[in-house]
């Protein structure tokens, strides 16, 4: 029995057409680490608050701890949360943001000043014990907001784009933090975000949604290296997945400018046939512009020329047309072009991916 | 740094507002000058500049002032009427308060409709309705009670809309936050939503004691017990008593607006910011 089991979870608006979430089965096991991902609107902060009991469960079950929790009030199912505008209570000092609850639970005073010093130590804000929220930075806030849900000893933590506010430098910071944090209390963490970098980086799965649909469950390097459909492809990976319109002729791969690449026999088997409809997806950095690779792919080397760059300082970002759609391929530092340049690159052809056009499924 | 056009620019503004300060601060001078005074001098003052001069500090500079708290009940009756806003004060946060947080955060049926007509009722002036409240204070058998003044002066819509407004833009994941803390939505209201909303509730409260302070008219239908009176009233039976000299009527008044202006003066950045933040968050 999983610490957390969702079945069949619905989510209908009142007065909405269509459901916000449908049929979102998932078991999360005792102190695992989920993230929730998916673009806005994908209802992956609605179901999160169906598990905090912020919204209704329209249908389905939720268990926690082996209890069906659809009806029981926020506060008794046993959560803390973390929302993404901290929600800190403004009037209150720090160190009675994080009191605050232990108070109302009537925990006696000396333990919730155990707790309390507990918590302010381990978040780095023994200095700001006395501030108010408006006296804090974004990344002070938010610690707080986590001091307030580790005190309660609870055995869930959901956490609601949580670092979506701060700036990027803070955000990794924290990042680390908040794994460091669950690591050290061991307790289950659902974590929603539209960042897939957050996602990967923190996960022990990840859930990954689009219109209230799970599109699919897995640890994050399952999720990029075999993604269920172009959807996921797409979305996990930065930058995203090369997409290209191909059919197939023998072991020949057709692109829609005329562009042709010869695959290995092992990988074209794998199409069962399918010769046309299909969709070729690659990654940034499987497309190859190492003389070696060059060297190895000879029959299948294609030339295009450098129409922007983006230099990251560990690896470059070179875009061009090919195929007849913008490409984007992740070269190591030491490969520098300049806009304008003519280039040679191959596609690594055991990480090519294939898919339905019709239904964006993956085909391998 | 700012031009020599824009410094005299300033400086001419600065000196236009002063004369016009000095245009309304002159009846409050003369008012404060001469509420020293005995008859005799205000009447010799009063076509010159003295008029605007309180007396000499003397033995009997306080005079008119002394007559008034020893002769009258007037210091009871202005007590009284502090009694009366406090009650007012702390009764009206709570029920207009409430109901503000109602319309603003909880959802029942026809919410906004009920928004609307209190809205409408803020058009109403209080006299229209002031013979049915009195009608049926007395059928109540409140007359001459403090239950009786109290009771219809609770609820007010202005009040009622005035906190809406505010409440409409607190965020709902803290009132979240607040019930993940155990907090119950009565704790959450007083503990949380009213020190979130200091400066309406400060607003409010000003202007509770202010309506209070000044109301004259259902106050005399309510009291005829001089225990219970307030301010007003007895500002009124002691100036229409011909034995009160226009000193002593002065220093009445003084009296009855002082008050008023320490309380202006110490909330009015509260009452604008109150009165503005209704109108510029989203509602």
């Amino acid at each position: 029995m999983s610490f957390i089991e969702m079945k069949n979870i619905c989510k209908k608006y009142a007065g909405a057409e269509k459901n916000s979430v449908t049929d979102f089965n998932l078991n999360v096991e005792e102190k695992e680490f989920i993230a929730f991902v998916g673009p806005s609107g994908c209802g992956k902060s609605t179901t999160l608050r169906m598990i905090a009991g912020f919204e209704d469960i329209t249908s389905g079950e939720l268990k926690i701890g082996g209890k069906v929790m659809n009806e029981t009030a926020p506060r008794d199912r046993g959560i803390a949360m973390v929302f993404q505008n901290y929600a800190l209570y403004p009037h209150m000092t720090v160190e009675k943001n994080i009191s605050y609850g232990l108070k109302n639970m009537k925990v006696p005073a000396d333990e919730i000043k155990k707790k309390v010093d507990w918590a302010v130590k381990i978040l780095g804000l023994e200095e700001y014990r006395k501030r108010k929220p408006k006296n804090l930075s974004g990344g002070q806030r938010q610690r707080v907001a986590l001091g307030r849900a580790i005190v309660k000893n609870q055995k869930v933590f959901l956490m609601d784009e949580p670092l979506s506010n701060l700036d990027a430098k803070l955000r990794v910071s924290m990042r680390n933090e908040i794994s460091k944090l669950h690591r050290e209390l061991g307790s289950t963490t659902i974590y929603v975000t539209h960042d897939q970098v957050e996602a990967m980086t923190m996960a022990d799965r990840i859930v990954i949604m689009k219109d209230g649909i799970v599109q699919q469950v897995g640890k994050p390097m399952e999720l990029y290296e075999r993604p269920v459909n172009k959807f996921v492809a797409g979305f996990i990976g930065s930058p995203q997945m090369n997409f290209y319109d191909v059919t197939v002729k023998g072991n020949t791969v057709m692109f829609a400018d005329g562009s042709k690449i010869n695959l290995p026999e092992n990988i074209i088997t794998r199409l069962n046939g399918k010769k046309d409809g299909l969709i070729l997806g690659i990654r940034g950095e499987d497309i190859k512009l190492d003389s070696q690779n060059l060297d190895l792919y000879k029959d299948s080397i294609q030339h295009s020329v450098v129409e922007n760059t983006e230099v990251m300082g560990n690896e470059n970002n070179l875009y061009f047309t090919f195929g007849g759609v913008n490409t984007v391929a992740r070269v190591s530092k030491y490969e520098i072009s300049q806009v304008g340049d003519g280039i040679d690159f191959v596609f690594s052809p055991a990480r090519i991916h294939f898919f339905d056009k019709e239904t964006e499924e993956s085909i391998f | 740094m700012k031009t020599k056009a824009k410094k005299i620019s300033g400086w001419i503004l600065t000196v236009f507002m002063l004369i016009m300060s000095l245009f309304f601060l002159f009846p409050v001078v003369w008012m404060l000058a001469n509420s020293f005074k005995g008859d005799a001098l205000i009447t010799a003052d009063m076509n010159s500049a003295a008029a605007f001069i309180p007396p000499a500090l003397n033995g009997s500079f306080f005079d008119n002032y002394i007559t008034i708290i020893k002769d009258t009940s007037f210091l009871r009756y202005m007590v009284n009427t502090l009694f009366y806003a406090a009650i007012l004060i702390v009764l009206g946060i709570v029920v207009n308060g409430l109901a503000g947080y109602a319309l603003a955060k909880i959802k029942f049926p026809f919410a906004d409709k009920w928004l609307l007509i209190i809205m409408m009722l803020m058009i109403i002036p209080s006299e229209t309705i002031i013979t049915i409240n009195f009608l049926t204070i007395a059928k109540l058998g409140l007359l001459n009670n403090i239950i009786g003044y109290v009771l219809p002066m609770i609820v007010n819509p202005f009040n009622i809309f005035l906190f809406r407004q505010v409440f409409v833009s607190l965020p709902d994941d803290v009132y979240e936050a607040a019930q993940l803390d155990y907090c119950s939505p009565i704790k959450y209201f007083f503990t949380m939503v009213l020190p979130m909303s200091k400066t309406v509730v400060a607003t409010v409260s000003v202007f509770t004691f202010l309506g209070v302070w000044n109301d004259y008219l259902w106050p005399s239908l309510v009291f005829t017990s001089s225990d219970l009176l307030t301010a007003q009233i007895g500002l009124n039976s002691i100036t229409s008593n011909d034995n009160t000299t226009m000193g002593q009527t002065l220093a009445v008044i003084t009296m009855i607006t002082i008050p008023v202006i320490i309380i202006y003066s110490l909330f009015s950045k509260q009452i604008v910011e109150g009165v503005v933040s209704t109108g510029s968050k989203e509602g």
